[in-house]
């Protein structure tokens, strides 16, 4: 409780991560609904991967000659700027070259998701191969290191969040609609592939603000295991997402604090926590069946 | 009494990609009919359907409809229920809510009246008590329901069917057909239904169109489906 006091404290050193950690932990959960009610999970894995490589095309580019005034693995100011722009610029191009091909309908779509998390992969090595400041900062990133968010990410992070949520909010009748049944949807005259880009651009840049902030490990964390709990329990798709943040966002502090107290990096220790939350979630809801049905069966056969 | 024609295929062939599956389709339907669409497995007649409701883009011709009255004709269309994922947490309402997506705007929440028709359609085919059920935990005879009462919620002038019974037992097959036949004949609505089920197309239906072989036979159910015709067809010897 006194770490829970001090962390929220408005004159914490650190609140900016507190606060980005929570961001991330309330938002992403709203698209990984959404990733999962389209079977796109691995699409979750992918994807941060892909921004990272973004971000570390952003910072090879000193060493490439280009924006040489920046001070890679640094992240301040245009910095930061670029990376959120290389980590965007990827994703979204990865976004679109995806759905370029499902609508081809040729090849596996595992396959492809496959083939560009492994060379998003190796591709972030090798751009910053030669750049050892670069490296270390992308390290960091991959690592799930939440220490230094300048007040102008955190508003940033907030405002994207915001607008991203409120598209959701606003358009979960259509997103819904196309998700559920595409044929219906052509069939009521809406426009699929704009509904699909637009999806894609607001999963863009959740995916790009929360790569920058939380790093990959973290980002899929909260992108999938979220939804996997709410999944569990909700009985409407209001519920599911509502609880799927909830649960994304008390994770996040409760990860926070945990990771304070006990001086590990935050982002994996959130990872963790969510995945020991999924895991009694999980077993809670199986005693929770096997007792209904003990119920239903000593009552009066009325199963028969 | 001179009928209207509410929707004329012309020189339509249909397949995928560059592989055609069935060509050179010529035929009408006449408003206020109801017409069964047979064919085995693979022949073409979910292409078909899919080409008309415009999911599947022709290869060649087109398939157009009668806007005589300013408009163009409302579809309601019925899936195969198997292609809808039981990973949603959908009340039955809120399935039969989409068909009214057409008529409400990107961003604007449904209303009242609109939820009104929605239970009015659910009641129509007789699952009104199910509607706050989880549509995936429904038998497949319920979820047939719903998806009929989902495309009703369309307010649709042709309402196309993709296997309705496929897939339930004989009660809820003849339930179905019972439900389709009381649509047809109480609100004069044309259908547009693929079955394989040759006894519950003979019962119900005026007409038949008839896939075999890459040929598109098409005529009044009385004539296609006499035994005579239907030994000619699929080369068999009935009992």
């Amino acid at each position: 409780m006194e770490t829970l006091r001090e962390i929220l404290d408005p004159h914490f050193l650190i609140r900016n991560s507190v606060y980005a950690s929570l961001l991330v932990g309330f938002a992403c959960p709203l698209l990984g609904v959404y990733l999962m009610l389209r079977r796109l999970i691995f699409m979750g894995v992918a994807l941060p991967q892909i921004s990272s490589a973004g971000i570390a095309f952003a910072f090879s580019l000193p060493a490439l000659g280009v924006a040489n005034h920046m001070h890679a693995g640094h992240f301040e100011g245009d910095e930061r700027l670029l990376a959120f722009v290389g980590g965007l610029g990827f994703t979204l191009a990865a976004l679109l070259v995806l759905a370029f091909l499902e609508r081809r309908g040729r090849g596996l779509v595992e396959g492809r998701v496959g083939t560009l998390y492994v060379l998003a992969g190796a591709w972030s090595i090798l751009l910053l191969v030669k750049n050892p400041t670069g490296e270390r900062g992308l390290l960091d990133l991959l690592r799930g290191e939440i220490i230094a968010v300048p007040d102008l990410d955190l508003w940033l992070t907030l405002v994207t969040f915001g607008i991203v949520a409120l598209g959701l909010f606003v358009f979960r009748k259509e997103f819904l609609l196309v998700a559920f049944d595409r044929d219906m949807a052509v069939t009521l005259k809406k426009n699929v592939l704009f509904w699909d880009l637009f999806l894609f651009v607001l999963i863009g840049l959740t995916i790009s603000i929360a790569v920058l902030s939380v790093g990959p490990m973290v980002t899929f964390g909260f992108l999938l295991i979220p939804p996997l709990i709410a999944h569990l329990f909700a009985s409407n798709m209001r519920q599911f997402s509502l609880v799927a943040s909830g649960v994304g966002g008390a994770a996040a502090l409760a990860g926070f604090c945990v990771a304070y107290r006990l001086d590990y990096p935050v982002g994996p220790t959130d990872v963790a926590l969510l995945g020991v939350i999924y895991a009694v979630a999980f077993l809670g809801r199986k005693a929770f069946e096997r007792v209904g049905r003990r119920k239903g069966l000593s009552g009066g056969g009325r199963l028969v | 009494m001179k009928q209207e024609t509410l929707l004329a295929l012309d020189g339509l062939t249909v397949g995928y990609g560059p592989q055609a599956i069935l060509e050179n389709i010529n035929l009408t339907l006449q408003a206020g009919s109801f017409t069964g669409l047979l064919g085995t497995n693979g022949s073409g007649k979910s292409t078909l359907i899919k080409t008309v409701l415009g999911i599947i883009p022709p290869l060649a011709g087109r398939v157009a409809f009668d806007n005589s009255g300013g408009r163009v004709p409302v579809l309601g269309y019925v899936p195969q229920r198997e292609a809808l994922d039981p990973i949603f947490l959908l009340s039955s309402f809120e399935v039969v809510l989409m068909g009214a997506c057409g008529r409400v705007g990107p961003g604007r929440f449904v209303g009242r009246a609109e939820r009104e028709w929605a239970h009015g359609c659910l009641r129509e085919t007789g699952v009104d008590d199910l509607s706050r059920k989880r549509f995936a935990q429904l038998s497949g005879g319920q979820r047939q329901r719903v998806l009929i009462a989902r495309a009703l919620a369309t307010r649709p002038d042709l309402l196309l069917l993709d296997e309705p019974t496929a897939g339930i037992d004989a009660n809820a097959t003849q339930a179905i057909m019972d439900l389709l036949r009381k649509l047809h004949e109480e609100h004069r609505l044309t259908i547009l239904m693929v079955n394989h089920d040759l006894m519950a197309v003979r019962k119900s239906v005026g007409q038949v169109i008839w896939l075999h072989q890459g040929k598109v036979l098409f005529g009044p159910v009385g004539e296609l489906l006499s035994r005579e015709k239907i030994e000619e067809i699929m080369e068999l010897e009935l009992d």
